[in-house]
């Protein structure tokens, strides 16, 4: 087997949704983070993370709800069962191909 | 869009950076409005010291002991704007356990430094009619303490606030004679006014 061999799931292996799936499962549970959060402390334009959030939400990794809090819309964002498991996985796979040998880009 | 890719190295460096940047976020939220909070109320406690100076000349002879009562009034307003604050700017950010646990945290760091700025004090055996002038010296430089250590911590910007903070009281005191309160209170509202726009400007108050 080669470090070749090892996969990282492409949908978080990528250095915004890396970051976003990071801030989203250090949370509780239940735990659910503001959009306008996670932007400012990513540094991401508005367009940039939508479109991140998307295709982790399409992947089933994360949840996204709005709700109003004192008339003003808030949208929150959560990762879901899926996608904590499959960050567990990613964290694991990422630990087996730092150990290897030679490891390159995965 | 254009996919980076990532060696397992920078994987794992992305998410200890990403760790500690969100928790500090997470913990200077409302650091600008606390700042200029505490700014505002040490300035109104010195400009207090300086109107009675200059408008009532006996009060201090006729009740010894008002610094401390005012210093303790002031203190307890900003504890609990603090806290309100705190508690308010990480409600925006978080829901639940992670905004309570950062809010409790920040809350604790600061009760520690006021609650100490009081102990220290009192062991020192400043809590006397002899020493009670000497109580702002040592408790601001434990306040300012604070701010440097946070900064150095979290924002270097705050240590530069607890550096000014410190320049604000420790220089008037010692070079503006009877207007050293009026240029303490003054230099203490420029400095937290301009380190909450500062870090109001860098986006994350």
């Amino acid at each position: 087997m080669t470090s070749e061999d090892i996969f990282l799931d492409e949908t978080i292996h990528q250095p915004s949704r890396l970051r976003v799936m990071t801030m989203l499962v250090a949370q509780p549970e239940d735990g659910r983070l503001a959009y306008g959060f996670i932007q400012k402390t990513l540094g991401l334009t508005g367009g940039n993370l939508t479109t991140h959030l998307r295709k982790l939400e399409d992947a089933g990794f994360l949840g996204i709800s709005k709700e109003f809090v004192n008339s003003r819309p808030r949208t929150w964002v959560y990762a879901t069962q899926e996608g904590r498991r499959a960050f567990t996985e990613y964290l694991a796979n990422l630990e087996r191909a730092l150990n290897w040998p030679a490891s390159g880009t995965v | 869009m254009a996919q980076a890719r990532l060696t397992p190295e920078e994987g794992w460096r992305t998410i200890h950076d990403t760790l500690a940047q969100s928790q500090s976020s997470l913990y200077l939220a409302g650091t600008a409005y606390i700042l200029l909070l505490w700014g505002a109320l040490v300035s109104v406690y010195f400009f207090a010291l300086f109107a009675i100076a200059e408008l009532a000349p006996g009060f201090e002879a006729s009740y010894p002991w008002y610094r401390g009562a005012l210093w303790m009034a002031i203190g307890t307003s900003g504890m609990i704007g603090s806290a309100l604050i705190g508690h308010r700017e990480g409600s925006r950010n978080a829901d639940h356990a992670t905004a309570r646990s950062a809010g409790l945290r920040v809350f604790a760091f600061w009760m520690a430094v006021v609650a100490g700025a009081f102990l220290i004090t009192g062991a020192a055996g400043l809590w006397s009619a002899d020493g009670a002038e000497k109580v702002p010296y040592v408790a601001i430089g434990i306040v300012c303490l604070g701010y440097v250590l946070f900064g150095i911590m979290y924002r270097p910007a705050l240590a530069v606030v607890g550096l000014g903070m410190a320049a604000a009281f420790y220089i008037p005191a010692y070079l503006a004679g009877d207007f050293a309160a009026l240029g303490t209170g003054a230099g203490m509202l420029a400095v937290a006014v301009l380190g909450a726009a500062w870090i109001h400007r860098s986006g994350q108050p």
